[in-house]
Parts: structure tokens; C-alpha cells; sequence
């Protein structure tokens, strides 16, 4: 049986591509000077660290240290989170070249790509100086980055609706607004409050590392620990904040699905 | 303080940020092939379509979640302490990092593949991994390049602040400049880093179309 070739542009696109992965790699390990007696040593290395960890540091001094940090840094992804959410919900709609102006969407649109161009560490580097060192500035970095995403998102989500309860209430002498309110909010709320809670998890992490810049949260800790070669209080930091994700990307995890697929009905 | 963050030294950051610029780069490279590539064949054992025994199922799931709750820049961190300072333990971390992001997304595109084909290619008597190779990885190879790509996007955002923590890329020299409050040489830099990851999205944004 013979089975047919494929065609030949096909090809040259796989071996280009393979080519491009492969000439990429050694390019980029001979100019970061990574040998493979590096990469083989390193299992070792980490397992000593590892090891050097447990047991951990359950004192109650380093617990009422480290639980107020974990803390903040969850108030901190979850006030970034609402600040993204209330900005980013009227902008998508500016975006959404559906609804919207198609100059304006257009504008609207390369607007929030600059603003998720700047990861939230380099905004909360350039805040810094405004608003100080603490969790004012981990929060408006976390938010301000969470509009630009948010908003794409959202956008997306609005661009992608059924017309035709937009047309039915224009047919029945609903204006521009009406439409809005009743076509395509209702259309769109479920999805984009998924997105709300996604971008929550996300942001969970990214609170836990702005505190390496000061800007609060439980990043000042870990880095400070691992500097002074306290690894079972690190430990302990690790293991606060992965059980803290965990709890949170669980909870959250499960109140989206709620949202996507409604109450489960037992026949 | 906040004035000499408009006042920009272009000369100096050009001198001093390019060769770093160009190691995040290359970082963010190396990463997204490596855990890409690492978390290919974990996503098979992490989905119920193509495993069918549940405890390994089940260990290779909470594994990729467990990575996955922990940042990257906590993975620079305890990779510069493990294996000292410098790009290898940036390497390190963004590994880490892509491999929880394709495992999830990837395991999740594996549990709703066509299971038609994998059954014909069993019934004609393949062995399951035989089968798996045949008719799942085809069904999810277009999938794979789009998540890598958009991986590949991720890896050079975080890249970029690697350095803060000592792993490597231009991260490092913003920290340097930070500490004495250099923020006029910090601005351009901070330009340039945006001016990159922009046509390097714009590039990665033409390529999925090329390709897919």
C-alpha cells in the first residue's frame, strides 16, 4: 500500500521549523555558557537544598511572621483583581469592534496592548517611586496590569456574541444602550466573570513575588531567608504560599465551573 | 526622585543593556523549547483519554499542579540559591515554568481528542503507546505550536524580570541601577525591554497565522 506524500511546501515547512527549534536551542546554550556537566550536577545541587529545608521551621515565631505575608499578599491579588475587573469591563466594550467605533476599538485595543506589555514586577518598579514602598504599589501594579489582560479578554469575548438578540431589540425600538444592557451583557457575564476569577489565580501569583522589589507580600520573605541561609524558615514560606494557591485555585476552580456550566440537575 | 525617571540616558542604556537584553532573549528561548518539549510526553500520561491507569494518572497530574503553584520568580530564586547566580538557574526556573503551563493546557486538550482513531489504530493491533504516537499526537500537534507559541510569549515577559533575583537577562542591571536610584538610566531600559517584547509578540502573532 502506498501512502501519499506530503505535499512538498509542507515539508520544507517542517524541516524549517525543526531546523529553527534545534539551531534556536544551541544558539541560546552556548551564549548563556550552559555545558552539560552543569545541567547533569544540577538534580544534586537542588536536592540539597531540598533536603536542607526539612524539617521545616514551624515555630510560632516564624508562623506569625509568615501568615500575615501570605495574607497580604492574598488581599493584594484580590483588590489588583477588582481594580482590573471594574476598568477593564467599560474599556472591553470600547474594544470590541463590534459594539464600538471601529477607529476607537482600534485605538482602545493598542491601548491595553502596551499596558500588558509591562509585566507587573516592571510596573511596580516604575510606581515605586510614586507611591512608596509597600502593598499600595504591589496592588496598583497587579491592577493596572490585570486591565490590560482583562480587557483583551473581555473584548474578545464580546466580539464573539450572537447577533440576534442585539437585532430583535433594535426591531422592537430599543436603543443603542438597550441593546447593550440586554443583548450583550447578558450574553457575555458569565464568560468574562470566569475570567475575572482566572485572572485572581493568576494574580495570586504574581502578588506572592511582587514583594521581591518591596512592593508587599510574601516575596520580601522568602528572598530575605534565602539570603540569610535560613532554609527551614524558607521552607516554611514555600510551603504556606503553595498550600495558600492550592486552597484559593481550588475554590476558585470550582466556582467556575459553577459559572460555565450551572447547578448540576439529577434526573 | 520621580524627575529623573523623564530624563532618560539612551546612550548609556544602549551601551550597557544590549548584550543582557539579548541573554533574556535567549533564555526565554532555551526555556520554552525545553519545557515545552519536556511536558509533551507528561501530558499524555497526565490525561484520562491516553492513561488509562488511575494512580499514575493521578500522580502526574497533582505533579504538573503542583508546579504550577509555585511562581517563576520563586523558582529563580531557589534555583540561584541550588546552582548559584547567573542565566543557568534562569533557565532553570522558566523550565519549570513553561512545563506547568503546556502540561495543563496541553493534558486538558488531550482529554477531549477524537478517541476513534486511537481505538482503529488498537483494533488493528497497535500497542497502546504505538497507538497514542499514531492517532493522538497528530490530533494535538497544531495545538502544541499554538501553545508553544504563546508560551514562548510568556517566557519573555517573565525573562525579564529574572534578573531581579539574580538569574540572568537585563532584570539584572535594572536591580543594579535601582540600588542607586539610577531611575534616569532605568527608563530607557525599561523602553527598550516594552519595544522588544512588542515585536517579539508581533512575530510570534505572525507566525501562528503562518503555521496554522
Amino acid at each position: 500500500m502506498n501512502i501519499p506524500n506530503q505535499p512538498l511546501n509542507q515539508r520544507i515547512l517542517k524541516y524549517l521549523i525543526t531546523f529553527l527549534i534545534v539551531v534556536g536551542s544551541i544558539w541560546s546554550a552556548s551564549g548563556l555558557e550552559i555545558t552539560p556537566d552543569r545541567i547533569f550536577s544540577a538534580p544534586g545541587k537542588i536536592w540539597i537544598l531540598i533536603s536542607a529545608m526539612f524539617p521545616l521551621d514551624l515555630s510560632q515565631e516564624a508562623i506569625d511572621r509568615i501568615v500575615p505575608k501570605v495574607a497580604e499578599s492574598l488581599f493584594i491579588a484580590w483588590a489588583g483583581t477588582v481594580i482590573g475587573a471594574i476598568f477593564s469591563f467599560p474599556v472591553s466594550f470600547l474594544a470590541a469592534n463590534n459594539v464600538s467605533l471601529n477607529s476607537l476599538s482600534r485605538i482602545t485595543k493598542q491601548v491595553l496592548n502596551i499596558i500588558r506589555a509591562f509585566p507587573e514586577l516592571i510596573l511596580a518598579f516604575v510606581l515605586l517611586p510614586i507611591t512608596g514602598l509597600g502593598p499600595l504599589t504591589g496592588t496598583l501594579a497587579v491592577g493596572i496590569h490585570s486591565i490590560g489582560t482583562l480587557g483583551k479578554l473581555s473584548s474578545e469575548v464580546i466580539e464573539g456574541i450572537d447577533e440576534g438578540p442585539l437585532e430583535s431589540i433594535k426591531s422592537s425600538g430599543g436603543s443603542k444602550l438597550n441593546e447593550l444592557f440586554f443583548g450583550v451583557v447578558p450574553q457575555v457575564m458569565p464568560t468574562i466573570t470566569s475570567y475575572w476569577l482566572y485572572r485572581f489565580e493568576i494574580n495570586l501569583r504574581a502578588s506572592a513575588v511582587l514583594g521581591v522589589v518591596g512592593a508587599g507580600g510574601v516575596g520580601a520573605e522568602l528572598i530575605n531567608q534565602l539570603r540569610f541561609r535560613d532554609f527551614p524558615r524558607a521552607g516554611t514560606v514555600l510551603v504556606v504560599t503553595i498550600a495558600m494557591v492550592l486552597i484559593v485555585d481550588t475554590i476558585s476552580a470550582s466556582i467556575r465551573r459553577r459559572i460555565i456550566k450551572g447547578r448540576e440537575i439529577k434526573v | 526622585m520621580t524627575d529623573t525617571l523623564f530624563d532618560p540616558k539612551w546612550e548609556w542604556a544602549f551601551e550597557n543593556a544590549s548584550q543582557a537584553l539579548l541573554e533574556t532573549i535567549q533564555i526565554a528561548i532555551l526555556a520554552s523549547i525545553l519545557g515545552c518539549f519536556i511536558a509533551l510526553p507528561l501530558s499524555f500520561y497526565a490525561s484520562k483519554a491516553t492513561n488509562q491507569t488511575t494512580t499514575t494518572y493521578i500522580i502526574y497530574k497533582s505533579f504538573l499542579n503542583f508546579i504550577r503553584t509555585i511562581p517563576d520568580l520563586f523558582w529563580a530564586m531557589l534555583f540561584t540559591v541550588a546552582v548559584g547566580l547567573g542565566p543557568f538557574a534562569g533557565v532553570l526556573a522558566l523550565v519549570m515554568f513553561s512545563m506547568a503551563i503546556m502540561g495543563k493546557l496541553l493534558s486538558e486538550t488531550i482529554d477531549s481528542i477524537d478517541l476513534g482513531p486511537l481505538e482503529a489504530a488498537k483494533a488493528s493491533g497497535a500497542k497502546h503507546n504505538q497507538a497514542v504516537f499514531t492517532s493522538a499526537l497528530p490530533q494535538i500537534l497544531p495545538n502544541f505550536t499554538a501553545y508553544f507559541l504563546y508560551i514562548f510569549e510568556l517566557c519573555i515577559r517573565a525573562s525579564v524580570i529574572l534578573g531581579l533575583v539574580g538569574a540572568g537577562g537585563v532584570g539584572r542591571i535594572i536591580e543594579t541601577q535601582r540600588i542607586f536610584l539610577r531611575f534616569d538610566r532605568i527608563s530607557p531600559i525599561i523602553v527598550l525591554i516594552l519595544l522588544a517584547v512588542i515585536a517579539i509578540e508581533q512575530f510570534s502573532v505572525w507566525l501562528r497565522r503562518k503555521i496554522l
